[in-house]
């Protein structure tokens, strides 16, 4: 239930309820600013920008509820409406690069992703994690932020559909469009390593 | 794994749902996300024993997702930022 506690508090008290809600969200919460913004600036802005206006808002934050689905939704809405406008647009910003040293052409076929299995040493591991960001990073900003929120932070759909104001069904056939598109981008690059199936 | 598969449950039309495949194809995310409700995570788990192209598609779909809960590198946050949002608060009426 929401009584609204804030109103009583002392601002200290305040601070001190915020801080112990809301700063554990920090490291996720900039992880997903960074992925958005592709900078590191552009996500500490972003990051503070969304603490403050969590902080003006604080008193209608039911104590207990989802404070990380709460401030995601905040950020997400601040990137949106203002962040986005400002910045530079970075949806494709390393797309022209990484496809510079792909094989273009083949991109039919299967087995690319499911035949990595054998990469086993950790700069064949690091490796995998560039080219997996690389990836990541040339999608545009509404399948990156849907794959993030699933597969890196393990929101259920229907906190993503919360985050993102959309219906669940959106929810589900964005990811989709998403997981294929980024498919596509990583078996190219499987084949150009030479794990063919 | 054993092979009692049999090619007998192949996708038949890419559109629409006319085939098992189709239908277990919708559930792929949802299984994999851990959102399929019990009923459908039977069917689907029935289904995938029998369809090998099916079963093929779930364990490549369960790569993909594992490849960035598993590989993607966490970007580590400024120490400067948590001290920097505590000072703004304070000053914040
Ligand atoms: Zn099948």
């Amino acid at each position: 239930m929401s009584e609204q506690t804030g109103k009583q508090m002392s601002k200290e008290e305040k601070d001190a309820r915020f801080e112990a809600e809301l700063l554990p969200v920090l490291d996720p919460l900039y992880n997903f600013a960074y992925r958005l913004t592709l900078d590191e600036d552009d996500a500490n802005d972003l990051v503070q920008e969304t603490y403050l206006k969590a902080y003006r808002f604080f008193d209608y934050f039911e104590q207990g509820t989802n404070a990380k689905a709460w401030l995601f939704r905040i950020l997400k809405n601040s990137f949106i409406n203002e962040f986005r406008k400002k910045s530079k647009q970075p949806a494709k910003v390393d797309y022209s690069e990484v496809e510079g040293y792909y094989n273009s052409d083949d991109v039919e076929g299967e087995g690319g992703v499911a035949t990595t299995t054998d990469m086993r040493t950790e700069s064949v591991q690091d490796l995998i994690g560039d080219e997996v960001a690389s990836a990541l990073n040339a999608l545009p900003v509404d399948f990156r932020t849907v794959i993030i929120l699933c597969d890196l932070e393990g929101f259920t759909y229907e906190e993503m559909a919360k985050i993102l104001d959309i219906p669940i069904g959106t929810v589900r056939s964005r990811l989709h469009r998403a997981r294929n598109s980024l498919k596509e981008k990583l078996e190219k690059y499987a084949k150009s390593m030479g794990y063919n199936g | 794994m054993e092979s009692k598969f049999t090619e007998a449950h192949q996708r038949v039309s890419e559109d629409g749902y006319e085939s098992e495949c189709d239908k277990v194809a919708h559930l792929l995310d949802l299984m994999i996300d851990g959102e399929a409700s019990s009923e459908e995570q039977s069917y689907f788990n029935t289904h995938i024993e029998e369809c090998i192209p099916c079963f093929e598609s779930h364990h490549k779909q369960k790569l993909l997702k594992g490849l960035v809960s598993g590989h993607l590198k966490r970007v580590i946050v400024p120490e400067s930022l948590a001290l920097s949002i505590k000072a703004r608060i304070q000053e914040t009426v």
